[in-house]
């Protein structure tokens, strides 16, 4: 994974020192919080319903076991004993005092982590595929050029002051696990007519209060215009997006009223000025950054493959973590392991400091020290041999790290909510944890099989709720929580925004709603095989409608 | 010693500062020669220049430089409007003094020829005229140099009632002011001890000389420099702008006095510009900010006008839209409404790096200090600002900028630095 050098060390360091002033001046009352708010926003730190909130980047969600074990660290002993990991595949802190912010950067910055863009009108912590660099079917390792765009838009002089964040997703795969049709700028991995490799690039997606699916706005941009062609985008958006209103101005609504062939004209006019300029990345600087992302030393055990149905009878957990938490691996003998941090009950996406020790102990032992945090709010053990996936198992499992629910419908996307967020109209946690509850049994969720529910606890979809299979969004209404739930969103390459079927239900009533959709699915699907998803675009809405409201 | 080791021309350096604390301490009020002598020999050897402007008493100065170093390069402005009295001075100093490098600095042609065809405009804006034939004309000359002396004493203005010996400049070069603690009776006292001539026109009435036009004689008991811009709230021509950020105001705006709101070259200085005021005739506009939507909708009469004239860009105009008549403006002010509203930052790269242009580009507005180190690397290179924590800042040069940039801009000298294709860092840091 990336390293850093000198130089990084020394942009984060200063960062560090200069925020560490600007919260003594807070302290000292020589800064007012009108006047420390940008500031703090642009390092990351919130102020929550409760207490500050600081959030972490996790770079496109690569961390070592040495900066998980400092997550680890601070969670211990700045924190109350966990932290929360996001969709955006950061890490968020939820009880930070104040005068002990300076420092947790500074352990931050020991482990070359920061918490710089997390917040604020500026390019946010670029996100990717969690299996990046692993995965079977990717064409393009996407971290290196996701290290490129981060650094390229660290403190960028230019669009820090955006009319809105702006969010870059990227994929090497063209099975998309990073949801890049949902950002600002989606760019997937593309091999042209000569076999080079480049990247299609994606303008416009985005959830929130109005839901729009990236439209294609450059089919091939090669490695070395990138930078230039992204800079031309966020000029334009810069220069041309609405700053009337906050509702508004996300590039989405731009590139929604003004026509994807209106802001395509102005990029490619922007491209024609700074294509081939300063920005041009030499294939010597990209093949400097592949280095570090080159493949661990890895070993021919000689265990090429698992024989699950042996193990499913031979141990039915363990058999049911081989089926739904491993995923193929570009290398024989290996697979990648989904840590869930959804066990029933629990709060979606949290880990104590224990856990995240354990992670970190079995990152090192068993996946070369590396470790990923998924957008699914999970844990990832990129690397890991078969021959040594059952002691990752037993280890996990002493941690309370096991649970095999990865894909099922357990496996919730959540938001804080109104638990933790200023923003929320309600709950969201409680909710996961019911549905957790309801669909505890194993062989429950064997039968329903991969079921991605999706929760937000307000408009601004944290908990990407329009692309969950099943969707559940709170709102408030004259003073209750109510919670409308949507049907077919997908997250993937086949994007698609999900559908109101109707009101909506009080938290009470939530389980038995999903338990209706579910059983609903059960009954009418072709066979086992026909996952939930595929089920709806086949059958539509009515089925589905009727389970929820009856056949009124 | 920090200070005589100096590197000059280089970027902010708090040991320099310091070290220009402590030279201020080092000499006797009036040891003029003492002062000068280090400056030219320790702290800027063959990087110290002299300006003179050949007047009722730089006579002084010139002869503590003939003592200290006769070759030192001193520059005389020859702004076409002297005295005939001032010229025969100057030849009769050199000679008396043996000044071996006397250099006259002269207005560029093409200036005159478009702000000062009749050779009137110092009768209609002495402003503007001061910039053509001083400033502008001073300033390419001197950025050559480490520091410069002055012959700028303490009793002169209130404005340089603190003036020390050495100063340094934000653009972090010193001025050297061998002659501060001067006063009119000292200077009469050295006159006369080493029997230096007057200027001509001394015992006529003339006690402070600058060009024909702008000097009259002053009476009995008047403050000298009462002859200078008589009848204008002018007393500086604006070559002296930079001293401590005290300066003269220039001139009466609407009956009220200009504040020192144009932050420029490390320090805050009257503005030579005027806000633009809603349907002024394009012919009356001289030195001021027109809205770029103004001066497209009457392009023919402003590229016609004579004037000065500086070009405002307001979020959402679109800066293509003047890109052939850039070489109209002597500035560019962005305006930043509210601190927010980040397109200013686009305007500023587009004038700077894809239009080439050259002169001042000025943010204006509601600006945070914390946008500052961003808004130079955009192009900035002056400010405007209400906000009073974002002047404090400039005032104090306190920011906390980060010294290394991960993206190249081509907006300011920045190199790169190490191998790496795209880290920049700031020239002057290099």
């Amino acid at each position: 994974m990336y390293r850093y050098d000198e130089f990084d060390a020394a942009f984060v360091s200063e960062r560090v020192a200069q925020f560490s002033d600007q919260v003594r001046r807070r302290i000292s009352g020589e800064l007012t919080e009108d006047q420390f708010r940008p500031l703090r926003l642009m390092n990351g730190l919130y102020l929550q319903l409760h207490a500050y909130m600081l959030r972490v980047a996790v770079p496109y969600g690569t961390l070592s076991s040495r900066q998980m074990r400092m997550l680890a660290h601070i969670a211990r002993k700045y924190d109350r004993g966990y932290g929360h990991f996001t969709t955006r595949q950061n890490i968020q802190f939820n009880w930070p005092k104040l005068r002990d912010v300076p420092e947790i950067l500074a352990d931050l910055a020991s482990v070359e982590m920061h918490a710089i863009q997390t917040s604020g009108n500026c390019i946010r912590n670029v996100t990717t595929d969690q299996f990046a660099g692993a995965a079977a079917d990717e064409i393009i390792d996407p971290r290196p050029i996701a290290e490129i765009i981060r650094q390229w838009s660290s403190l960028h002089p230019e669009f820090t002051f955006l009319p809105r964040k702006f969010k870059i997703a990227i994929t090497g795969s063209p099975n998309d696990r990073a949801a890049v049709k949902f950002h600002d700028i989606g760019l997937m991995a593309q091999t042209n007519g000569a076999g080079q490799v480049g990247w299609a690039v994606y303008v416009g997606g985005g959830l929130g209060r109005t839901p729009m699916i990236g439209k294609q706005i450059n089919g091939f941009v090669p490695h070395e215009h990138l930078l230039a062609y992204l800079e031309s985008i966020l000029r334009v958006y810069n220069r041309y997006g609405r700053r009337d209103n906050k509702y508004k101005a996300r590039i989405k609504i731009l590139v929604h009223e003004e026509g994807l062939e209106t802001i395509k004209a102005q990029v490619e006019e922007e491209f024609s000025h700074v294509r081939g300029g300063i920005l041009t990345l030499p294939q010597t600087e990209l093949d400097r950054i592949d280095a570090y992302f080159s493949p661990p030393a890895f070993i021919d055990s000689g265990v090429v493959s698992i024989d699950v149905e042996r193990e499913k009878i031979l141990d039915p957990a363990f058999g049911r973590f081989l089926v739904n938490n491993t995923f193929s691996h570009a290398r024989q003998g290996y697979t990648s392991v989904t840590v869930s941090l959804k066990p029933i009950g629990g709060a979606p996406g949290d880990a104590t400091a224990e856990q995240m020790d354990a992670v970190a102990d079995i990152a090192e032992r068993f996946s070369f020290d590396e470790l990923r945090v998924s957008h699914e709010q999970n844990l990832v053990l990129p690397h890991v041999a078969l021959s040594e996936l059952r002691a990752v198992y037993q280890a996990l499992a002493e941690a309370g790290l096991a649970e095999a629910n990865a894909g099922e419908i357990t496996d919730t996307i959540t938001c804080p909510g109104l638990d933790f967020c200023a923003l929320a109209n309600a709950r969201s946690i409680p909710i996961a944890q019911d549905i957790s509850r309801r669909f505890a049994d194993p062989e429950r969720q064997r039968e329903i099989g991969k079921l991605k529910i999706k929760i937000s606890g307000c408009i601004n979809a944290c908990g990407h709720h329009h692309v969950g299979h099943i969707g559940i969004l709170g709102v408030e209404k004259k003073g209750t929580e109510l919670y409308q739930i949507t049907v077919g969103g997908d997250g993937t390459e086949d994007a698609a925004v999900g559908k109101i079927l109707g009101p909506g239900f009080v938290a009470d009533e939530v389980p038995d709603a999903i338990e209706r959709l579910v059983d609903a699915y059960i009954a009418q699907r072709e066979s086992a095989e026909e996952p939930f998803i595929a089920a709806y675009r086949r059958l539509g809405d009515a089925p589905f409608k009727e389970a929820l409201y009856g056949n009124g | 010693m920090a200070m005589a080791d100096p590197v000059p021309s280089q970027g902010p350096d708090k040991l320099r500062a310091l070290g220009i604390v402590a030279l201020n301490g080092m000499f006797d009020e009036m040891d003029a020669e003492g002062v000068l002598r280090q400056a030219a020999e320790d702290i800027l050897p063959a990087d110290l220049a002299l300006v003179s402007s050949f007047g009722a008493d730089s006579a002084v100065l010139l002869h503590i430089v003939s003592r200290v170093d006769p070759s030192l390069p001193v520059y005389f402005l020859e702004t076409g409007k002297h005295f005939a009295e001032t010229l025969e001075y100057v030849e009769q100093l050199k000679a008396e003094l043996g000044l071996t490098n006397v250099i006259a600095v002269v207005p560029d042609p093409a200036d005159l020829a478009r702000f000062d065809p009749t050779g009137e405009l110092w009768e209609t804006d002495p402003d503007s005229c001061c910039h053509i034939r001083k400033t502008e004309p001073l300033e390419k000359v001197l950025s050559g140099y480490g520091g410069w002396v002055t012959g700028r004493k303490r009793f002169q203005t209130a404005e340089r009632g603190v003036l020390p010996h050495f100063e340094l400049t934000s653009d972090n070069r010193i001025k050297v002011n061998p002659l501060a603690y001067y006063t009119h009776d000292d200077i009469e006292a050295y006159k006369h001890r080493y029997g230096l001539p007057d200027h001509p026109l001394y015992h006529q009435g003339y006690k402070s000389i600058g060009c024909a036009p702008c000097t009259s004689a002053v009476a009995e008991g008047e403050d000298p420099r009462a002859g200078r811009w008589r009848g204008l709230d002018k007393r500086e021509c604006g070559i002296h702008f930079d001293f401590n950020g005290q300066i003269a105001p220039t001139r009466k705006q609407a009956g009220k006095t200009k504040e020192m709101r144009l932050f420029k070259n490390g320090g805050f200085m009257a503005d030579p510009w005027t806000d633009w005021v809603e349907a002024l005739d394009p012919a009356e506009a001289s030195y001021t900010h027109v809205p770029l939507d103004v001066f497209v909708a009457h392009r023919e009469a402003f590229i016609a006008s004579p004037h000065p004239l500086g070009l405002r860009v307001d979020p959402g105009h679109r800066v293509e839209d003047v890109e052939a008549d850039m070489a109209r403006f002597s500035s560019v002010a962005i305006s930043f409404p509210a601190f927010g509203d980040g397109r200013g930052f686009s305007s500023a790269r587009l004038v700077r790096e894809r239009f080439g242009f050259q002169g001042e580009v000025r943010a204006v507005g509601d600006i945070l200090a914390d946008q500052v180190p961003f808004l130079r690397r955009c192009g900035i290179d002056a400010f405007v600002v209400a906000n009073p924590a974002t002047r404090q800042a400039l005032e104090n040069d306190a920011f906390a900028e980060v010294s290394l940039y991960y993206q190249p801009v081509g907006t300011r000298a920045e190199v790169p630095v190490g191998t790496r294709p795209f880290l920049r860092r700031a020239l002057a840091d290099a």
